[in-house]
This record gives C-alpha cells, sequence and structure tokens, in this order.
C-alpha cells in the first residue's frame, strides 16, 4: 500500500514534468524542432478563425443568430 | 528525475485523481495526426470538432436568451425543437465517424484544449 | 540544443566546474556559451537525438533541474535548438534585455502547481441544495412536465446551463479566496479553470524559495476548510509557466 502510494507520487511527478518541458518554456520562433510543429500551425489558424467566430457573436445583438 | 514534488496531498487521495492528470497532461495522443492513410477519419474530427463547438457556442448563447425572459413561448419552442435536432444530428455524425466525446476535444498545443 | 538560459554574474568558474560533472542528453557533454553575465547552456546534438521521447526529455529535465540548484535561470522548451553556438550567441544578443528581466524576475523565486479536484457529482448535488433556498436554479420553471417536449428540452438545457454557471461562480470563489493568500507571499499566478470535469482549478504560482512552508501551510488550511475537495500541491519547479519572452 505504502508503495503504492510513492509510485503514484512518481508518477505524478513525472507527468507534470513531462507537461512542463514539453508544453511549457522559454520557445524559440522558427526553430522549433517537434514532429507535429505543421499541424499545430493549422490549430493556431483554427483557434484564430473561432474566436472571430465569438466576437461575431457578441456583436450581434443575438437575435439573428438564434433563428437557425 | 526520480524524486517526488508532491508537496502536499491528503493521504490516499492521489489513487483518484491520477487518471484526471493523466487527462490534462495529455501529451500526444489527442493531438490530430494526419497522415494519407486517415485522412478521412482526421479530416472528419477537425470539422466536426469545429461544429460540435459552434453548436454548443450556440445552445449557451441561446440559454442565456431564455434565461433572460425575452422570448415568447412560441420562439421558445422553436427553438428547443431546432438544438433538439441538432444534437440528434450530433450524436449520428459522431457514431457514423466512430467519433466520441474526447475525440471532439483536440489539443492545441501551446495554445491549451479546444473546448 | 539549448536547456537554459542562465544568470552567471560571477559564478563563471563554479558553472564551468558544474557541467563538467553533469551530462547532456544521450551522454553529450555541456557547454556554456556566454554574453555579458547571461550563458545558454548547451550541447551538440545530433538532429535525431532531438526527437521527443520520455528518457530523454528526463534527462533534459533532469539537466534544468541540477543546474536550477546553483543559479537563476530559465528554462527551454524541450527540442529547443540552433544550428550553431555562434547562432546562439546572436540570439543572447539580440535578445539580452528581454532575457535579463526576465531573470531579474525569477530570481530567488521556485514555481509551484497546485490542482483542485472535487467529486462533480457531489458537488453539483451540494450547490443544487443551496440554490434550493434562493430557488435560483428552478426560477421560472415548472416541476410539471411541460405540454411539449421542445419546451422539456430548453427547461432541461436551461438547468444544466444555470448549474454550469453556478459551478463557475463557485470556482471563482475559491480562486478569490486563494488569491488572497497568494497577494500576502507576493506572489505570481496564473489560473485555469474546469480543466476537465473533474479538475475545477489547475494553477501555477512563482514565488520566494523561503515562502514555501508557509505555502504548504496555507494550502493545509484550505484543505481543511473544504474537506470534499482534493487538493494537490506540487514543487518547486523550475519557472516554466512564467517565462515571458519570444526568442527570435
Amino acid at each position: 500500500m505504502h508503495d503504492n502510494v510513492v509510485d503514484k507520487s512518481k508518477d505524478i511527478t513525472i507527468l507534470e514534468l513531462l507537461d512542463r518541458v514539453l508544453n511549457k518554456g522559454v520557445i524559440l520562433t522558427g526553430d522549433i524542432v517537434i514532429s507535429v510543429a505543421d499541424i499545430d500551425l493549422v490549430y493556431l489558424g483554427v483557434k484564430l478563425m473561432l474566436s472571430s467566430v465569438e466576437t461575431m457573436d457578441q456583436l450581434k445583438t443575438g437575435k439573428s443568430i438564434l433563428k437557425l | 528525475m526520480s524524486e517526488n514534488k508532491i508537496l502536499f496531498n491528503t493521504a490516499g487521495s492521489l489513487d483518484t485523481i491520477s487518471a484526471d492528470i493523466g487527462n490534462l497532461a495529455n501529451l500526444e495522443d489527442s493531438k490530430l495526426k494526419l497522415t494519407p492513410d486517415n485522412a478521412d477519419s482526421g479530416l472528419a474530427k477537425l470539422v466536426l470538432t469545429l461544429v460540435e463547438l459552434i453548436r454548443k457556442l450556440v445552445e449557451k448563447q441561446a440559454m442565456r436568451r431564455v434565461d433572460g425572459g425575452s422570448l415568447t413561448e412560441d420562439e421558445i419552442e422553436r427553438l428547443g425543437e431546432t438544438l433538439m435536432k441538432l444534437e440528434m444530428k450530433m450524436e449520428e455524425l459522431k457514431k457514423h465517424f466512430n467519433l466520441t466525446d474526447r475525440d471532439l476535444n483536440i489539443n492545441l498545443g501551446p495554445l491549451g484544449d479546444l473546448m | 540544443m539549448i536547456y537554459a538560459l542562465l544568470s552567471v554574474h560571477e559564478k563563471a568558474e563554479k558553472l564551468n566546474l558544474l557541467l563538467s560533472t553533469i551530462k547532456g542528453i544521450s551522454q553529450t557533454d555541456l557547454m556554456a556559451v556566454s554574453y555579458k553575465e547571461i550563458a545558454a547552456v548547451v550541447s551538440c546534438q545530433k538532429e535525431t537525438d532531438i526527437i521527443a521521447d520520455k528518457n530523454k526529455v528526463l534527462e533534459y529535465a533532469g539537466v534544468i533541474d541540477q543546474l536550477a540548484q546553483h543559479f537563476t535561470l530559465l528554462p527551454m522548451r524541450y527540442g529547443s535548438s540552433m544550428e550553431s553556438n555562434e547562432a546562439i550567441l546572436v540570439m543572447l544578443k539580440i535578445n539580452y534585455t528581454e532575457i535579463h528581466q526576465n531573470l531579474l524576475k525569477v530570481e530567488n523565486k521556485n514555481e509551484f502547481g497546485l490542482k483542485i479536484f472535487c467529486d462533480t457529482q457531489k458537488l453539483h448535488t451540494q450547490i443544487r441544495a443551496e440554490s434550493e433556498i434562493n430557488s435560483s436554479l428552478n426560477n421560472g420553471l415548472e416541476d410539471q412536465p411541460a405540454n411539449s417536449v421542445f419546451k422539456d428540452y430548453v427547461n432541461k438545457k436551461l438547468r444544466e446551463h444555470r448549474l454550469e454557471e453556478l459551478m463557475i461562480s463557485y470556482v471563482d470563489a475559491l480562486i478569490a479566496e486563494i488569491s488572497i493568500y497568494l497577494d500576502q507571499f507576493h506572489a505570481f499566478y496564473k489560473f485555469k479553470k474546469m480543466t476537465t470535469s473533474n479538475n475545477i482549478i489547475d494553477a501555477v504560482f512563482l514565488l520566494d524559495k523561503e515562502k514555501q512552508t508557509e505555502l504548504v501551510s496555507a494550502i493545509e488550511t484550505l484543505q481543511h476548510r473544504y474537506p470534499d475537495l482534493n487538493v494537490v500541491l506540487t514543487g518547486p519547479w523550475s519557472p516554466f509557466n512564467f517565462v515571458e519572452i519570444t526568442i527570435k
């Protein structure tokens, strides 16, 4: 039981660490070598598009978008 | 780096949350991987994610309006019909492409999760 | 491959000594590229070495951790690399002011992570019970089913919507409470709400190293006040979440 708790803490420590090293920290733009870099760029475009949809929603009075 | 960096938690509580932390840290698995072999389902995933996000936005906005009390009974009735049909259609599509709700939350890399 | 940006000052010799005792990923040698009082700790790596696998990432993190024991640093994201040491030197020159400011900000500070989990079902029940009193959840909704399925559907969705709003205000209140503690420590902090259905708060703090014990007891107090929530504090980490810098 005790060992199990120690293992769990270690697992969580490692997960937290991986999350930080892979997703946080100083970024060198243009030089990152990550296998999925291209896809991330696609997402960036997607996210921008979505946020503009949201802004559009706010700009409208709200009534028109409800009449689908 | 095998040391333990947990500074505080209630004894025995880690079991219940390790799955959640795994989800949070979802390193690579929720990233969309487009390859020639899975272009179909990969694209379906991307498109349905967008559709689902917008559907949820619409639903949320609709509920705000209903809550605001400015809609007539008739309008609420029609709204309910529309939203219900949308949700059913969405379920159909998810089933068709073998996607779960979890699949429809794409990890945006440095930007975090979509939903 | 760059591991971290350090503030060296008069400790250049100490740094070189330290670097001679630790290895980079795949057992490569570490060296320092210096400009004024800042230095980048680097190793020469084949391109294939950089592709992330768990062991390499942990080795990488291990190097950062060992450096952090002795120096103030900005950790780099895994995979940061440039073609030559000359290029790194130019990068340090161009970004000197920004790097310098970021190093000052994290000096003598550590990062801590706080995650708060709840039993969503239980919390919903609790919030529902509380809202019964001021009837905010069912306001304007009849208990009897309406005579139309669509109206029923809207009512169902409306209840869910209100419950969600109440959850958000519950979490906001919790964040406000934690922020009061953190302000006493003069900490920097970032909160994320509702990252998964059970993880209601995912936060990172940056505060003085000496304040660690105080932080732990503050979090302990918080856990006592909310026995139903599951509070996990981790750290000390290098300031991964507090480097606000885009390097050209």
